[in-house]
């Protein structure tokens, strides 16, 4: 467990954040629906990804005793309509949390079109832009957030963060939380939970190259990169130092 | 039963089975029949299987087809000529099926004229048709393929992808119901890869839907074993193997054949001698012959030749390249050029192997060495276009190792020793394609099914776990119920135990994505540091490359950091030692065989060169005007010239002065040494067992030294060993080595090297072309193309999903295996690990100052560059300098 502050903590190996004041977990990214997407395509790739997400939920709720779940936007892969197979994967998902008893609050990303329409039937809340709790606000990250002057964090997903190290003449790739400031309030950036959303090495990638018009206003070099994978989270250091820490 | 048959029939028995018309327009157009002839004419008639091999120019095609033409002609002139396909003929060569559309279309059309003479009118009366015949590959316009559906030719010419197309159309198929005969050309060019086990499932395929057994003719250059190639032929009926009747005719034309040198000392000579001299010969060659014929193994060494050949010597448009990065329009030109007899000389690569008919060429000469006994064979005997005339061949080797083993090669040619080949056994990606393609005819009962796979040799022994588990992967069940309908290719009743297809979209599916060949493109190198483009390799040799491999690009040194996508990332390289030569991936591995057969004769002549040494009691080099008698009578049994003896006796002279051991196929000779500046040390394992058992085996020792040293390990692979570089400070004990090689055992090799490829770029992309082939990635999906870098993204993607849900996944399983069998040798460097356990082959380890001369070429591979060396001579000739200086010191 790395501990953030006296509030929010990171779970080993995992892409998900717990506020404790809250009792809520917090993820982002899941592109549910990926797999078909892609076979709709003429690329036949087995379904894992539900299957990893579910294993990792069910074992953050059992570890926190979270009451809720805040999914930071892009729930769903495809833009333009509700694919079937995401509307059963969306399913599975929402009656896994009903089950867990705990509450569901989704915050809209750009992939999630019509997610407004499971409001109702599934009883959950679903934020367009942005939504602040008690202080933290949630945004997805292709927008500039609104910040408020009580605002105590900032969490966005959307940019998919990893890093990209060098061992032997080979790369791997770590998805990393982000963890720095914007406006002088702490801004953390989640890593994508879902399997296939391998993410972008932000050490590598020329800044220019970045999704989130945020990283206009922050210097991503200045942030503090906090890999996950092999069961630990851990801090690799700034940005900035892994950059030029290259070949 | 498979039988060689070595009784020809005499021509009055040969001639006698021909229909009366096509026997008199045989008799018009040829003197005699050639020797595959006198076999073929009688056997096709009786419709028994043959296999039929022999060398260009001895009348092959008309030895398969001409008993068939008679039958055919035989029921024209009884009436009973359908439109219909009697005969198929399966090429693997497009270019090809249209010569034999001309050649024969010819022939039909002279014997129906004699026909008509004779009856007049009667042929109407009587409703006597003239054979037909028509080509359908993927070139044939939809016009011509709608009129062959409507009236099909008697005679279809086609490649393995039309017939496997034509096979799964259920109108075309009625017309193929009725085939009596089926010939497949240039067998040796199928019965080796996954094209050729994918021809055999149409072909058995074909079998089990036809209203009678048909006969098989095999046609083909010189193979190894023969038997091998019959059984690929025929197949199985049931669990009994089809009869085949081999007829070797490969042998009919006389071999002239020499390895030539162009200096008596390869080392010491200048370069710029050794280059004049290697042209002189060339030019004289080109001189003194009506039309020469001239390999290079790379297509950048054929580019050299013709521009260095018109340089010094005033060529003109009389001398063309031909390769593979021509164009079509080109290399059409270069054929049309040799057939017309209007070229003095053509230089090629490798395309101008294979059958196209080129004409008359009066020499062949290869620079450099083949690399394989057969190929020798098949080059050389593209000269002396009849089998009566001579093959003659010349072979110019500019380095010391390509000269024992060009003169090997050549013995063996004429002792008529061809290296082995075999067919790939259960290759799981082809065989998912063909289920999908018969769950398109018709709803299979999955025993039925299984025993129609199994009639195929490649598959006779395929488990039947592997089996179901490619119809449980193609029916979807890997995924969830719900979804099956996207992921699966057929439906599958574990009630019934029945299978057929899924969807509307199968067919297209089937029909746009089918055949074994991948998708490539050309690998942009790009350096790491700066993004800036620096050149382009081809994927294959990307798909090579090693974790911290350098090679050279445009003349410059750089080291491999990773790949993505189509993109190869590298940095500058601070050393001057490439590991691997840029046409590594262009270039044959040695054979087995022939390593072999290089490892006896190392053997044999160390001994007589060791007892001249001790007769003669010779401490250091001296200079030899002529060579010592006993030398002279060893080396003259070779079919070699002087140049080549004294290289050969030098050679092998400064090893045993130097090292006493010269490492042959018992003895692996593990030597550690370091390089002329001090900077690395090399561990060298002297093992002649062939570049694809040394990849193997060369991993497997680079991961033990690895785990052992904690530290990353350079290797370089090459025919003769493999080469470990480490840098200066370390030291490899011998009972390092003792303990590297106690653990290493045929049974604990695949293990580590399965662990060693899961993360190399080789497994991306042979993994890319299987889940191609498997239609797990549809490369032409609803009339889309997907391009080359979405399908490489995706696959890797696929790969780490398909591990996730099963790390035995039927197409990881495949990936594997294919890599272990087909780019590897595994199954020899099996055989090389137990042949160390029983002691018949032992290793030994000496260290020496400066690598001894048997590793000289070994360590300055990757400079290699066939005909320019220059950077390369210039590392060798440092190293032999310090070689002499200790031979003469210790003395």
């Amino acid at each position: 467990m790395m501990r953030l502050n006296s509030d929010v903590e990171l779970l080993d190996g995992m892409p998900i954040a717990h506020i404790r004041s809250l009792s809520m977990i917090v993820v982002s990214d899941l592109h549910l629906g990926y797999e078909s997407h892609m076979a709709k395509r003429g690329t036949l790739i087995p379904k894992v990804n539900l299957k990893r997400i579910v294993k990792d939920l069910g074992k953050a709720i059992d570890t926190t005793g979270a009451k809720t779940i805040l999914i930071d936007g892009d729930i769903k892969n495809e833009f333009s309509r509700v694919e079937e197979d995401e509307f059963n994967e969306f399913y599975d998902i929402v009656q896994l949390i009903k089950k867990r008893g705990l509450s569901l609050i989704l915050i809209k990303g750009n992939h999630d079109n019509f997610i407004e329409r499971y409001r109702e039937p599934f009883g959950i809340k679903v934020f367009r832009q942005q939504a602040e709790i008690n202080g933290y606000l949630f945004f997805h990250g292709e927008e500039l957030p609104d910040v408020k002057k009580d605002t105590r964090m900032l969490i966005m997903g959307h940019e998919h963060p990893s890093i990209g190290i060098y061992t032997t003449a080979r790369k791997e790739k770590v998805r990393c939380f982000l963890y720095g400031s914007y406006k002088r309030k702490p801004l953390l950036v989640l890593p994508a939970m879902g399997y296939f959303a391998q993410g972008t090495d932000v050490n590598l990638e020329p800044k220019g190259n970045l999704l989130s018009p945020i990283f206009k206003h922050v210097d991503i070099d200045r942030m503090e990169a906090i890999a996950l994978g092999y069961g630990s989270t851990m801090s690799f250091g700034s940005v900035g130092k892994l950059r030029s820490a290259r070949p | 039963m498979i039988q060689i048959t070595d009784k020809p029939f005499d021509d009055e028995q040969s001639l006698g089975v021909l229909n009366p018309y096509v026997r008199e327009w045989f008799g018009k157009n040829f003197d005699e029949l050639t020797p595959p002839q006198k076999f073929s004419f009688k056997l096709i008639s009786e419709s028994r299987n043959i296999l039929i091999t022999a060398p260009t120019g001895s009348g092959k095609t008309m030895s398969g087809f001409l008993s068939i033409i008679s039958k055919l002609f035989d029921y024209s002139l009884a009436g009973t000529l359908e439109d219909r396909v009697y005969c198929i003929y399966v090429s693997p060569l497009r270019a090809l099926n249209n010569d034999i559309h001309r050649n024969l279309q010819r022939p039909l059309e002279e014997i129906y004229k004699m026909v008509l003479k004779k009856k007049g009118v009667n042929v109407i009366k009587e409703g006597i048709k003239n054979v037909t015949i028509g080509v359908r590959t993927g070139d044939t316009p939809q016009k011509e393929r709608a009129k062959q559906l409507a009236r099909p030719p008697n005679i279809l010419v086609t490649t393995p992808e039309s017939l496997a197309i034509m096979i799964n159309s259920q109108r075309f198929v009625e017309s193929l119901k009725g085939v009596e005969f089926l010939i497949v050309d240039e067998i040796h060019e199928l019965a080796n890869n996954k094209r050729g086990v994918h021809l055999s499932l149409s072909i058995e395929r074909l079998a089990a839907m036809s209203d009678k057994d048909f006969a098989r003719v095999g046609l083909g250059a010189t193979v190894a074993p023969l038997d091998e190639a019959a059984k690929y032929l025929v197949g199985y009926r049931g669990d009994e193997l089809r009869d085949c009747t081999i007829v070797d005719a490969s042998w009919s034309k006389k071999l002239e054949v020499m390895a030539m040198s162009p200096a008596k000392d390869l080392i010491n000579t200048p370069d710029n001698v050794i280059e004049d001299e290697t042209y002189k010969r060339l030019n004289s060659i080109i001189e003194n012959n009506r039309t020469t014929l001239i390999f290079t193994n790379t297509r950048s060494g054929t580019e050299r030749v013709v521009f260095n050949l018109k340089r010094r010597f005033h060529y003109g448009e009389d001398i063309a390249a031909h390769h593979g990065s021509l164009s079509r329009e080109t290399r059409l030109d270069v054929e049309e050029l040799l057939k017309k007899g209007s070229l003095k000389c053509a230089v090629s690569s490798t395309s101008l192997e294979l059958g196209v008919d080129i004409g008359t060429i009066d020499n062949v000469v290869q620079l450099g060495s083949p690399k394989s006994v057969a190929r020798a064979v098949q080059r050389i005997g593209r000269s002396g276009h009849s089998y009566k005339a001579v093959a003659r061949g010349e072979m110019i080797v500019l380095n010391r190792d390509d000269m024992v083993e060009t003169a090997i090669m050549l013995d063996s040619a004429l002792k008529r020793r061809i290296d082995t080949f075999s067919v790939p056994k259960n290759p799981l990606d082809v065989l998912a394609q063909h289920v999908v393609g018969m769950s398109l005819t018709k709803k299979w009962n999955i025993d039925e099914a299984y025993d129609v796979i199994r009639s195929s040799y490649a598959y006779h022994d395929l488990p039947r776990e592997d089996f179901e588990s490619i119809v449980g992967y193609l029916a979807g069940d890997y995924v969830g119920l719900e979804s099956r309908h996207v992921y699966g290719k057929i439906w599958f009743d574990k009630e019934t135990q029945m299978f057929g297809k899924r969807g509307r979209l199968a067919q297209a599916i089937y029909m746009l994505n089918l055949g074994t060949i991948p998708d490539q493109v050309a690998i942009n190198v790009v350096n790491v540091k700066d993004k800036k483009w620096i050149g382009n390799i081809e994927e294959e040799f990307l798909s090579r490359l090693k974790e911290g491999d350098i090679f050279t690009l445009g003349g410059k040194l750089y080291k491999f950091e990773y790949a993505k996508e189509m993109k190869c990332y590298v940095s500058d390289a601070n050393t001057n030692a490439p590991t691997i030569p840029p046409w590594y991936s262009e270039q044959l591995p040695l054979s087995f065989e022939l390593a072999n057969q290089i490892g006896e004769f190392r053997s044999e002549f160390a001994d007589v060169v060791r007892a001249y040494i001790k007769s003669n009691r010779i401490k250091s080099l001296v200079q030899f005007d002529k060579l010592p008698e006993e030398i002279d009578e060893y080396l003259g049994r070779l079919p070699v010239d002087e140049n080549s003896k004294f290289a050969i006796f030098g050679y092998f002279l400064e090893q045993i002065l130097y090292a006493d051991l010269v490492p042959n196929n018992r003895l692996l000779l593990i030597e550690q040494s370091k390089s002329l500046d001090g900077k690395e040390v090399y561990v060298i394992f002297h093992s002649l067992y062939g570049r694809r058992a040394n990849d193997a085996l060369s991993r497997a020792v680079a991961i033990k030294l690895s785990d052992m040293l904690n530290r990353e390990i350079g290797l370089m692979v090459n025919d003769n060993g493999f080469v470990l570089v480490l840098d200066g400070r370390v030291n490899v004990t011998e009972r390092m080595v003792k303990e590297i090689m106690g653990s290493i055992t045929a049974k604990s090799i695949e293990p580590m090297l399965k662990e060693n490829i899961r993360r190399t770029e080789m497994m991306k992309r042979r993994f890319r072309y299987v889940a191609g082939r498997a239609f797990m990635i549809l490369r032409n999906y609803k009339g889309r193309r997907m391009q080359v870098g979405r399908q490489h993204i995706n696959a890797q993607l696929l790969l780490n999903a398909a591990e996730e849900i099963d790390p035995d996944f039927p197409l990881i399983k495949e990936t594997y295996r294919e890599i272990l069998n087909e780019v590897m040798d595994l199954p020899r460097a099996e055989q090389v690990l137990r042949g160390i356990k029983a002691g018949e082959i032992s290793y030994k380890m000496i260290n020496t100052i400066y690598p001894s001369p048997f590793a000289h070429n070994m360590i300055t591979f990757g400079h290699a560059d066939v005909v320019l060396m220059k950077e390369r001579h210039e590392y060798l000739k440092s190293l032999h300098k310090m070689v002499l200086e200790n031979i003469n010191r210790k003395k």
